[in-house]
């Protein structure tokens, strides 16, 4: 004969008290975590945040309240001029330009890594191929760039074997050209990941399915391949969008002495030029702005769930 | 009429009279994937309008066979013909068939009109033709207002009928189904059966089915082809198959079965007697051929047997358990074990003796399998 356990000593699920216990238990848990990003995310962005309103003086910040920095960024003050606008618009413009262009490369590469290398050791080689620039540290690659591009580098002495030292192929020198085309090459890598995740995921059947109900394969691409595979673009787009138009280090290394984006006027306003305030200012105009964009990412592929 | 052509005409009499009424036919059709042969020399033929099932285990070569008549798979060799056309070389888009897959593969970004219509956009209707069709296909499914849903949004029962609906509006001559009821419950399986084979009476089209479940093959077909290891293991009506099964894989497979090894003493007129040891002798039929001292294998349906109590003699019950309208009954006899599904009522228990019974007409009897 079996014993029946009472159920008054089984724990009860239903008890509120049960319930706080385990939440408790998963807040203890958690805590290092938040304690971690408070102090070092959370904090410094709330001190930023509160600094762009403040005013600068000759040696520090006066914590007089206005918003003369934010009118400064903008554009609104007779002081300044218009100088941060217009790189801040600059910058996504560079920004679009990478997105763009890392989505052309990309999208081929992780459609032949995902349907059209059957063998899984090439496959497996091909992935790495990939993955392997994002062993070496993104600096690392903008220097390597750096010699390419740069003054006596590889690409000028190669012009100048060839006799093409003054011709328009030389304007790829410290230029806006350099830039996207040292951020294309860094952030490429990052967009094949998401495309191909995404893709790698995509049923096969579904590709018959279209195949069998007689589309070929270029309306199956366009009707199927495409559309599933955009939740992966619009993620891989956001992410090489928001840091790209953000960068300081690749036109700092490889751009000219006009080519300046938003992140190197920040740089400069909590280095040379010590104005913490402005350059918190122009700080949250970036963050606005990747928030929006984000946002708008979010937004799409929300749409795209139901 | 010139010599050549009144004897090419006589040398295949049949074909040419019956071409017209085949749908689906592979001539000596091989698959091999690396060592393995998923389809060994295969011949099938099915005729327009019929209901034929492909059943066997899995890795048996149905559903190889059944893409290789969509396209999915390249012969290795032999012909593939689908209504009236060599479509060996033609890729899957331009062949006459459309197939409804094993998980629906529904389009999860279109709506449930939009997957259903996919295949019409491509094949110059207009407008108005392609929405009369549409809805029209939602009705025959029976699921006219669901149309602006996502797959997603729909049960597995309703997945299942877009995916019925897309492949036939394109109105196939052959519609290939690869085990579309395997992902569904027990009793949505049993209503879809019934609604398939109403489906099929209405749109007329040949069906190719495939499945691993001899109760779905036996409800809906017209003709059952029972695979093993890419080859054809019998081909006949689903009567013919219980009833009369050519080998005991196929007794095994269609239907519950006992299968006992003996000795064969008899052979005449069709029928065989079967030495089994402590099971004592019986009789059956058998096309094998058999010869008096040969091993041979005899198959005898659960439902057939009749069990007779006796008194301290004879084989023994080990086991009775009540299985819904029947009992279940192990018994057991030296080495063998036979059960045998008797009707509720008074029956011999546990421990009891019995004398087990059985029509010679019931019983099947094999070549001994070497294993």
């Amino acid at each position: 004969m079996t014993e029946l356990i009472p159920t008054s000593e089984l724990p009860d699920s239903s008890d509120p008290d049960h319930l706080v216990k385990r939440s408790r238990g998963g807040f203890f848990l958690g805590a290092p975590v938040f304690l971690w990003m408070g102090l070092f995310f959370a904090i410094p962005y709330l001190l930023l945040f509160l600094q762009s309103f403040w005013e600068p003086t000759a040696f520090g910040v006066a914590r007089d309240w206005s918003l003369d920095n934010y009118r400064e960024v903008l554009g609104a003050s007779q002081l300044a001029g218009d100088i941060y606008l217009p790189t801040l618009f600059k910058s996504i413009k560079i920004g679009a330009m990478v997105t763009a262009f890392s989505t052309a490369l990309a999208f081929p590469l992780a459609y032949l890594l995902a349907f059209k290398v059957k063998r899984s050791r090439n496959r497996m080689l091909l992935y790495t191929l990939v993955v392997v620039p994002l062993w070496a540290s993104y600096l690392l690659r903008a220097y390597a760039w750096k010699v390419i591009l740069g003054q006596n580098g590889l690409f000028a002495s190669m012009l100048s074997i060839l006799g093409l030292e003054n011709t328009f192929l030389s304007d790829l020198l410290y230029s806006e050209a350099a830039i996207v085309i040292a951020m294309t090459q860094i952030f490429t890598p990052f967009m094949v990941l998401t495309i191909y995740a995404v893709l790698e995921r995509l049923p096969q059947n579904l590709i018959e399915a279209s195949k069998d109900l007689g589309v070929g394969r270029l309306s199956t691409f366009r009707r199927v391949v495409l559309p599933l595979s955009l939740p992966g673009v619009v993620a891989g787009a956001t992410f090489t969008m928001g840091l790209s138009s953000g960068d300081f280090v690749a036109p700092m290394l490889v751009g000219g002495e006009s080519d300046v984006m938003i992140a190197n006027q920040i740089y400069s306003q909590f280095g040379a030029t010590n104005n913490w305030p402005l350059g918190s200012a122009i700080a949250f105009v970036l963050l606005a702005f990747v928030a929006i964009l984000v946002w708008i990412s979010t937004v799409a592929e929300k749409r795209e769930q139901i | 009429m010139t010599d050549a052509v009144a004897e090419k005409s006589q040398d295949r009499p049949v074909e040419t009279g019956s071409d017209s009424a085949v749908s689906v036919s592979l001539r000596n059709a091989v698959k091999r994937y690396g060592d393995v042969t998923a389809v060994d020399h295969l011949d099938l033929e099915a005729k327009q309008g019929q209901f034929l099932t492909l059943l066997g285990p899995s890795g048996c070569g149905k559903t190889t066979t059944l893409r290789l008549i969509g396209g999915f798979e390249e012969l290795d060799e032999g012909r593939v013909r689908v209504a009236g056309q060599d479509v060996t070389r033609i890729p899957p888009y331009r062949r006459p068939v459309t197939t409804v897959f094993q998980q629906y593969a529904l389009f999860p970004h279109l709506s449930v009109r939009k997957n259903i219509e996919y295949g019409l956009k491509h094949g110059g209707l207009n407008r108005k033709e392609i929405d009369s069709r549409v809805t029209e296909m939602m009705g025959l499914m029976e699921i006219p207002e669901m149309g602006d849903r996502r797959p997603r949004q729909l049960s597995g029962g309703q997945q299942q009928r877009v995916a019925l609906a897309r492949a036939l509006v394109m109105k196939p001559p052959v519609l290939l189904l690869d085990e579309p009821l395997g992902s569904l419950d027990y009793k949505l399986r049993k209503g879809m059966q019934f609604e398939l084979k109403r489906i099929h009476r209405e749109v007329g089209a040949t069906f190719v089915y495939v499945t691993h479940d001899q109760e779905e093959a036996m409800t809906m077909s017209d003709r059952i082809i029972v695979m093993r290891d890419g080859q054809i293991e019998q081909d006949g009506r689903p009567k013919e198959i219980f009833d009369a099964p050519k080998t005991s894989f196929v007794a095994d497979f269609i239907g519950d079965t006992n299968l006992v090894d003996g000795t064969v003493t008899d052979s005449r007129d069709g029928f065989v007697t079967v030495d089994l040891g402590a099971l004592g002798r019986v009789r059956g039929t058998s096309e094998a051929g058999l010869a008096s001292g040969e091993r041979a294998r005899v198959s005898i349906r659960p439902t057939d047997v009749r069990v007779i109590a006796t008194k301290g003699q004879g084989a023994v019950v080990t086991d009775a358990v009540l299985a819904g309208t029947h009992i279940a009954m192990k018994i057991k006899a030296g080495e063998n074990e036979v059960t045998a599904h008797v009707p509720r009522g008074s029956s011999p228990s546990p421990g009891e003796t019995v004398l087990l019974e059985v029509e010679s007409e019931r019983v099947r009897v094999f070549e001994a399998e070497s294993e």
